[in-house]
């Protein structure tokens, strides 16, 4: 059902690295959940919308504005990386 | 086990029979004596717990002592959420439900072990390993939230705070025989918890009775404007006669003799005392697991995205990748386990261009479904009831190669997930020398229905 290369493009869109042996085991596991999922085929859903959310929770919106961390919470995440004078150093990602 | 409850502690305490230094202390030393073989906690939090000298009785968690599911943040202890790529994080500030409980009196004990990433039935995956079901060790805890039962029903504290996406508070407290809940979707913040699937985490308490329950949700409920869906709503009126519906699509092939027996037996005690028992039908519950399985691994996916080991995680090491990309693959590839890496992989394909309509739009559609199913039942009762898991606790093992079987342990639990229902799991009974949990399932935000009917029920069963 599920192709080796498709199981390979979706470990490689997840970035998820996987060696042969997981690769197996991961497209065994995806075909057995796959196909008793196949059973929803069988609800009528003309006309029925689908339910993203509950309507009477709205979203909470706020102005978009720099704001100032305090000097312990900023020493908290500076302990999680290097840190360059008040700068978080990371590895370039483009 | 000697598990105790939040208001037997404060009457010991008023009564001067101990002292907070004395609670906190036995609390400790069962730790000390149990962790070992049980697993429970990940990180005890000895220190700060000595710091404590007393806590004003006038407050409502006043004696009531925590154990935090290790995916709740506690400012400056580790926060793993029982994954290899959490190891050795430490929380920068206070979830709103850990400050709601600080400025409510209740205190802190320990972290608790979990499934990576709040996703098992078992408590079999995290990183840290597995937990053990304190009446059988042979058997699991459920999970994913395993740790804070275990701990709760131990005597390791008298409470914990747990979250529950498709049955992760529930299921654990049916398999270790407390009471467990999981609150309306929007009442509980979840600023500072983990993210693993956002239309269906809830956070909610683990207690040995379902007053304690009740007694710490409403001090963590609440509008918070740091959690975009949380809601605030008004206080309910109990029913002068309370009528309860038993959906007959919960009694299934599949479902284990004795829990089945213990829960029909759990139901024939209600009706003598006073309580209306009708049927009512929910006719697409056989459609939840399936719809559940691609909601929650599409939602997995997209939040399991931050974690590249650069905002967090994992810290590669550079030289030995070539590139970015290469770099992201070896953390992510070596930093999950692999129940995650199956739900990521399943929600890049549920969610990926021409899938996107036949599985992720079909299965919001048949949740629709199944939310109307509830609310038409609703007209009619006013709680449901169900079994909470198919089975009795099963062996440590038995299911952890087949991914299939393992989810449906969560088959009754995932509903109220979907509707974004209020459900409580109470102990109704044993088999086996093992606990059978029911649930207990509400209207959305009627908690204050659902309690009252649940204290109720809670008697009868205990009897």
């Amino acid at each position: 059902m599920i192709e080796k290369r498709e199981i390979e493009k979706l470990a490689f869109l997840s970035r998820i690295r996987l060696d042969n042996k997981d690769a197996k085991e991961i497209r065994e596991d995806l075909e057995s959940i796959l196909g008793y999922v196949q059973k929803l085929k069988n609800v009528n859903t003309e006309d029925v919308e689908p339910l993203f959310h509950f309507p009477e929770l709205k979203n909470v919106v706020r102005e978009d504005k720099p704001c100032t961390v305090n000097r312990e919470t900023q020493k908290e995440m500076m302990r999680m990386g290097k840190d360059k004078d008040d700068y978080l150093k990371v590895e370039s990602i483009l | 086990m000697v598990a105790t409850t939040i208001k037997e502690t404060q009457e010991k305490l008023r009564k001067g029979e101990i002292s907070y230094k004395e609670l906190l202390s036995g609390f400790l030393s069962r730790i000390k004596e149990r962790n070992e073989e049980t697993n429970a906690l990940l990180s005890v939090m000895e220190k700060q717990s000595e710091k404590i000298k007393n806590v004003s009785s006038e407050l409502p968690l006043y004696g009531a002592v925590f154990a935090i599911k290790d995916n709740i943040l506690i400012k400056g202890e580790s926060c793993t959420a029982g994954s290899k790529l959490l190891e050795h994080y430490r929380a920068p500030f206070d979830a709103t439900v850990i400050e709601k409980i600080r400025r409510n009196g209740g205190v802190f004990i320990g972290k608790a072990n979990m499934d990576e990433f709040a996703m098992g039935s078992s408590s079999e995956n995290s990183a840290f390993g597995e937990i053990r079901n304190p009446y059988d060790l042979e058997k699991v805890p459920g999970g994913s939230s395993g740790g804070c039962a275990v701990a709760v029903k131990d005597g390791m504290c008298n409470a914990a705070l747990g979250s529950d996406t498709g049955g992760s508070i529930r299921q654990p407290a049916a398999f270790c025989g407390v009471v467990g809940f999981k609150p309306t979707y929007g009442t509980v913040s979840r600023y500072g918890v983990i993210s693993m699937a956002s239309s269906f985490d809830q956070v909610g308490p683990f207690a040995n009775s379902v007053e304690d329950a009740q007694l710490i949700f409403e001090t963590i409920r609440g509008k918070d404007e740091k959690d975009s869906v949380t809601s605030n709503f008004e206080k309910k009126e109990a029913p002068k006669s309370i009528k309860v519906g038993i959906p007959e699509e919960y009694f299934v092939e599949g479902m284990e003799k004795e829990v089945e027996d213990a829960i029909k037996e759990a139901i024939s005690k209600i009706e003598k005392n006073d309580i209306e028992v009708v049927n009512v039908n929910l006719p697409h519950t056989e459609y939840a697991l399936p719809a559940y399985e691609i909601i929650m691994a599409s939602e997995v996916s997209a939040n399991m995205a931050r974690y590249d080991g650069i905002r967090y995680g994992l810290e590669f090491d550079r030289p030995a990748a070539k590139s970015i990309e290469e770099a992201y693959l070896k953390n992510r590839g070596g930093g999950f386990g692999k129940e995650a890496r199956r739900r990521i992989i399943l929600g890049t394909y549920t969610l990926s261009a021409g899938y996107y309509d036949a599985y992720y739009i079909k299965a919001q559609k048949v949740r629709n479904l199944i939310a109307s199913d509830f609310s038409d039942a609703f007209k009619k009762v006013d709680v449901i009831l169900a079994p909470a898991t198919p089975t009795l606790p099963f062996n440590i093992g038995e299911k952890v190669e087949d991914p299939l079987s393992m989810h449906l342990s969560d088959i009754f639990t995932v509903t109220s997930n979907l509707a974004g229902l209020p459900a409580l799991s109470i102990p109704c009974g044993e088999r086996k020398g093992l606990p059978v949990g029911m649930q207990v399932i509400g209207d959305r935000f009627n908690e204050d229905i659902l309690f009252h009917v649940s204290k109720k029920l809670e008697k009868i069963w205990k009897k």
